[in-house]
């Protein structure tokens, strides 16, 4: 085999003999160039396969098959709670990433500049007290939401076999959730997130044998100090966010291979 | 093709259409075993047809390596055997295109969704509640409201039995026993689905545990009430009772009412089903 280029490899000349649009040969243009580098097209390959595969041999769904008659189901529309509380988490994240550029995790001064930075956003930055309101809503909308999904997955008994996985994972989840309100509640450094902190350490201390070890890790220490508000700070915006994210994908992706479950 | 001096003619056209027409090419082996070298890098991949299969595989392996392969073989087996059989059927997707009927439809619901929570952000800001300030503990100490039926389980004292052997001192603190009772609740919760087994969907083919869940509703609504009893214009014991009694009421009205309706329900529904599917 010699180094010199075979007609069939002659990509440029392929193009020029056939009638391309811009946009088509933008495009060929791209993806050859990125071909000649990274092997896209082996990879596009793979996908294909892979969508073929799973997407054009699914089974029949169970009304299908059994030809139960497609009555809509007085239940159908609480199978929306699921999605909603994704929407209302992605808003929750999107204005929390905006109310992050004006907020400082830090409870020197008095009163603290946690608590001066959530009152620059509520009284003097342009629309900043709409976006706290849009987040702190969007908070309680997702976890309201999160609840009587899982209601909904409880009494049309969808946690049966072979969604069992599914339903731990949702019980993560809410907590996780219910953890991400939580450390948010504490942010603003006010009373109720101060005394509301003080209930959270005193429930850890209360845990048997691990108590203190996981208020130290929990809050920074018994007291509430600059360590709690910045441990909550890095929960809500940094742990939190990945983790949850990570498992909310994980759960819908099991959602869309199982299928949802149809009431017989 | 592995082989680029092939002689047959439209050899390059498969090529071109990728590995798929590798399998159905005819008799290429002689030449790639018997021919020279093949330098183009084409031959580092194995092609379709030599890729080892699963016994191939196990025959290579031992232990755990051997076993999982040997289910792998199993479990295609059964699936064949489940494609093969007439309840299992395949369809190509028929179905509503995604775009734009589906993502309209999508948008529309999200848009809605949205404009939920901003005309709920317009209307009811939060509000925010003085500095933080350790020397004075306020009146009224609260989480948010989601919260509060793991509060109303810090408060559950009264409940903690006194033990006799103990001479009447309680086995643990109050605090203790609360945050136990959130951990009991939440793995209650989790194992649901290995208590209630069964293909059974809805609540009327099952009055017992969709009494339990009502059970469950009611009663995460009492609770959150407990934990904020100063608020609550109800005197503290009567409320305290109610909690638990409430939920007991409504768990037992709807294991009524679901039994009432499950006989003439479950006969539509059976007909429906064993017409379908006749029982073995
Ligand atoms: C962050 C919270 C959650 C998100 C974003 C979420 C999202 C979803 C979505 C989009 C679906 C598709 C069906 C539907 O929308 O109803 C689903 C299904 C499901 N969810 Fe969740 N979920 C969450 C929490 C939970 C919780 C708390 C549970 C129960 C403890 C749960 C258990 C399930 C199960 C078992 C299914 C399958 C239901 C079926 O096949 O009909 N999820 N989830």
């Amino acid at each position: 085999m010699s180094l010199e280029r075979k007609e069939e490899h002659d990509h440029k000349g392929w193009m020029e003999e056939r009638d391309l649009t811009p946009v088509e040969g933008a495009y060929l243009t791209v993806l050859i160039w990125l071909d000649k580098r990274l092997r896209v097209v082996d990879y596009l390959e793979v996908l294909e396969d892979l969508y073929y595969k799973v997407n054009l041999q699914m089974p029949k769904s169970h009304t299908e098959q059994y030809n139960l008659d497609n009555k809509f189901w007085y239940w159908y529309p609480l199978y929306a709670l699921g999605s909603f509380s994704t929407i209302a988490y992605v808003v929750a994240a999107i204005s929390g990433a905006l109310l992050g550029f004006y907020y400082a995790p830090a409870t020197t001064g008095d009163p603290s500049s946690a608590f001066n930075t959530v009152a620059f956003i509520m009284t003097d930055l342009n629309f900043g007290y709409m976006l706290r309101s849009i987040h702190r809503w969007s908070a309680q909308v997702m976890t309201a939401a999160v609840f009587l999904h899982m209601l909904r997955v409880y009494f049309t008994g969808a946690y049966k076999e072979p969604r069992e996985l599914n339903w731990i994972l949702g019980i993560v989840l809410i907590s996780l959730t219910m953890v991400f309100g939580y450390s948010g509640y504490l942010l603003p450094w006010n009373q109720l997130s101060f005394w509301a902190g003080q209930i959270g350490v005193e429930m850890s201390l209360s845990i048997p044998l691990i108590g203190e070890w996981v208020a130290q890790l929990l809050f920074g220490g018994f007291t509430l100090t600059q360590a709690t508000l910045l441990r909550m700070y890095i929960l809500h915006v940094f742990f939190l966010p990945f983790v949850v994210t990570a498992l909310i994908a994980v759960h819908i992706g099991i959602v869309w291979m199982q299928g949802i479950a149809e009431p017989h | 093709m592995s082989d680029t001096d092939t002689t047959d003619a439209d050899e390059p056209d498969r090529a071109e259409t990728g590995g798929r027409a590798m399998t159905d090419g005819g008799e290429p082996d002689a030449e790639t075993d018997g021919g020279e070298p093949v330098a183009d890098g084409t031959g580092i991949v194995a092609p379709d047809d030599e890729t080892p299969t699963w016994r191939e595989r196990k025959e290579r392996t031992q232990g755990l390596g051997r076993l999982t392969y040997e289910y792998f073989e199993r479990a295609r087996r059964e699936d064949q055997d489940l494609r093969t059989e007439s309840d299992y059927i395949e369809r190509d997707v028929l179905a509503f295109p995604t775009w734009p009927h589906e993502m309209i439809r999508n948008l529309s619901l999200t848009s809605f969704f949205v404009g939920l929570i901003i005309l709920l952000s317009a209307t009811l800001p939060p509000e925010m509640a003085a500095p933080a300030d350790p020397s004075t503990t306020p009146a009224i100490i609260l989480p948010d409201w989601y919260l509060y039926w793991s509060f109303g389980l810090l408060k559950l004292g009264p409940l903690n039995p006194e033990l006799a052997i103990l001479g009447g001192e309680k086995l643990m603190a109050d605090r203790t026993y609360g945050v136990l009772a959130n951990l009991v609740v939440v793995g209650v919760i989790a194992i649901v689905p290995f208590l209630n087994k069964g293909s059974a969907r809805r609540p009327v083919e099952q009055p017992f545990w969709a009494a339990v869940g009502v059970f469950g509703v009611i009663f995460a609504a009492t609770i959150s009430a407990l934990s904020i009893k100063n608020l609550v214009p109800i005197d503290s014991h009567l409320l305290f009772d109610l909690t638990f009694l409430l939920p007991f009421v409504g768990g037992f009205i709807t294991y009524a009412v679901l039994k009432t309706m499950r006989e003439g329900y479950m006969f539509s529904l059976n007909r429906r089903y064993y017409r379908l599917r006749p029982p073995k």
